[in-house]
């Protein structure tokens, strides 16, 4: 007989023999706990902080009373401290004499005790002890017990930081709760329905990006933001080294101000002739890390200025299939080029997760060689330029973007230079569905 | 006790669908299960097959519920027709696949759900190996047969 519920479950690839309502009743057993504990935090911290605060604010007498002693009070297990204040105060004509200070230190409740001594020293010391002049001071008791009394009121700071703790848990199991409830015995169509409805603009633009009348293709519009001096459009780099530059520069300065901070202080010992022979010794490794993080900066920006900038100019853009573009570069810096070649390129990528990790792959599906220059020189100044015509392919996908999934395409430019590792720079385009005519088409050869 | 089969059927079965163009069809239970299914969702949408983790969205959906009262005879052929949008295009990449579907599902009254699906191709891209590397343009236009204007 088959069982009604699998409990225990196998993962073979993306197949996975469990039952999926029992995981879904799990989920939604794990937000309700979540939400339960969030709920009883955020209930006892209430009663536990902020109710004895509100007695303090309007339920306790305002009176006055005369400070006898101070003293800073250590916890009996651990290294934490709490100001006391021994006070004489009459209610009713009847004297009373108590130490306390806040309504925490009279519930006597760890929460009183904090670990600055000097800071619990210093709010004792507030009060002043002067058997031959009392001075009077505000003080605050409970009109039922006068016994129960306070000489500073108010909440310390963490209070309400604390309620952050329990408030986050209450949040991450109450969407948690929502969200399976909502996408409980829906289909995963049902749920990217309901969701495309509840963003509309998703719907419309994809990736927030696109035309809605081309849904999940990117429009490119960072692409023609900038007009070209020969054409219409230069185009922008795919990566601009610029940021991981200064990235690697960070590291290097940071790292090496660390360092350097400490061999200063071992060479201060070693002039002073009591030298640390440990500190120098274990300074060592550190000190060629960054000298190597300071050369590898140094040559990767000797690096990305010494090729020179590479312009790429287009005469339209969007492209589409069929369609007939031409193209300008430019390439400056001082170089003895031994190869300077520039390509149109779709590549797919994937989007894939192990366990935990998001990984990427790539694939380039299609190349096409549009310009290929050997054995020139580059003169300071005087730019390499060279102009050719490119055909985007009748039958090429268009550009497309998915969470996991991307079709795109770009202008790659790759330059062999004497005495420089080879430099490879991409510039994107996007190339939008073909037009009616050309779809015609491609049905005519599908049928052949 | 044999589960009903959900059976689609496209107008124009087989041929390639053009951006904008409206898709129609019917589909139809082989059988009608022993209790009135509880409800039936019919969907056109794409999704991403390959490497990396699947990509999905839906371009229309139509949810219908069953009462009592209100039951409908699935053996009889249901139509369906949507206007086609003008993206994504089907694709058949080295490791991202992009296909079209209409898929039909009916939620049975025992909980169980019986699935039915159609591909269907959104466009005329041919797959990315017929795509040869390093031709000019001129050269693979005509490798592939299209004629340009």
């Amino acid at each position: 007989m088959a069982r009604v519920i699998r409990l225990y479950e196998k993962k073979r690839g993306h197949r996975r023999t469990g039952s999926a309502r029992v995981g879904r009743l799990g989920e939604l057993l794990f937000f309700a706990v979540l939400s339960l504990l969030g709920v009883v935090g955020l209930a006892a911290m209430f009663f536990w902080l902020v109710v004895p605060q509100w007695q303090v604010s309007h339920r306790f007498v305002p009176h006055t009373c005369v400070v006898l002693d101070t003293r800073v009070r250590k916890h009996p297990t651990e290294d934490l401290f709490r100001p006391e204040v021994k006070i004489e105060y009459q209610v009713d004509g009847k004297t009373y004499v108590q130490w306390t200070y806040d309504i925490a230190t009279v519930r006597d409740d760890p929460s009183s005790y904090l670990p600055d001594q000097k800071e619990q020293a210093e709010a004792a010391a507030r009060f002043v002890v002067d058997p031959e002049k009392p001075r009077e001071y505000p003080c605050w008791y409970d009109p039922a017990d006068p016994h129960l009394v306070v000489v500073c009121r108010g909440s310390k700071w963490w209070t309400w930081l604390a309620f952050s703790v329990p408030l986050s848990v209450l949040l991450i199991g109450a969407v948690g709760l929502v969200y399976t409830w909502v996408s409980w015995d829906k289909s995963a169509e049902r749920k990217a329905a309901i969701s495309s409805r509840l963003a509309p603009k998703r719907v419309l633009r994809a990736n927030g990006e696109s035309r809605p009348q081309f849904p999940y293709v990117p429009d490119g519009k960072e692409i023609t933001n900038s007009p070209g001096t020969k054409l219409r459009f230069r185009l922008p780099m795919a990566a601009s080294p610029g940021w991981p530059l200064f990235g690697l520069f960070l590291a290097a300065v940071l790292w090496n101000g660390i360092v350097g901070a400490a061999a200063v202080y071992a060479f201060t010992l070693f002039s002073q002739g009591r030298p640390d022979w440990r500190l120098n010794i274990g300074l060592i490794p550190f000190v060629i890390i960054g000298l190597a993080l300071l050369g590898y900066f140094i040559r990767r920006l000797v690096m990305t200025t010494g090729v020179g900038p590479t312009l790429v100019e287009i005469s339209d853009h969007p492209l589409v299939p069929g369609g007939n573009y031409r193209l300008f570069v430019s390439q400056s810096g001082r170089l003895k080029v031994q190869r300077f070649s520039v390509a149109l390129v779709c590549e797919e990528e994937a989007v894939y997760r192990q366990g935990t990790n998001a990984r990427s792959e790539t694939r380039e599906v299609f190349r096409q060689q549009l310009l290929c220059h050997e054995g020139f020189e580059v003169g300071s100044g005087v730019p390499f330029e060279a102009e050719c015509t490119m055909q985007v392919p009748g039958g090429a996908m268009h550009s497309f973007r998915a969470a996991n999934n991307q079709v795109r395409w770009k202008v790659l430019v790759a330059a062999e230079a004497d005495g420089w590792p080879p430099v490879v720079r991409g510039f994107p385009v996007v190339v939008y569905p073909p037009s009616e005519h050309n779809i015609l088409a491609y049905q005519c050869t599908d049928r052949l | 006790m044999h589960r009903p089969i959900v059976i689609i059927r496209l107008d124009g079965n087989g041929r390639v669908y053009r951006p904008g163009e409206v898709l129609s069809g019917e589909f139809r239970l082989s059988a009608l299960p022993e209790r009135p299914p509880k409800a039936l969702e019919v969907s056109v949408l794409w999704y991403t097959e390959g490497k990396g983790d699947p990509d999905m969205a839906v371009h229309e959906f139509w949810r219908y519920r069953f009462s009592d009262q209100l039951s409908v005879d699935l053996r009889r052929p249901q139509r369906f027709s949507t206007q086609l949008p003008n993206s994504p295009l089907s694709y058949e990449g080295q490791i991202v696949k992009l296909r079209w579907c209409v898929r039909v599902r009916v939620f049975l009254a025992d909980g169980k759900e019986v699935v039915g699906q159609k591909v269907f191709r959104l466009g005329g891209i041919p797959p990315a190996k017929c795509i040869g590397n390093g031709f000019a343009a001129s050269q693979r236009t005509a490798l592939l047969g299209v004629v340009d204007p």
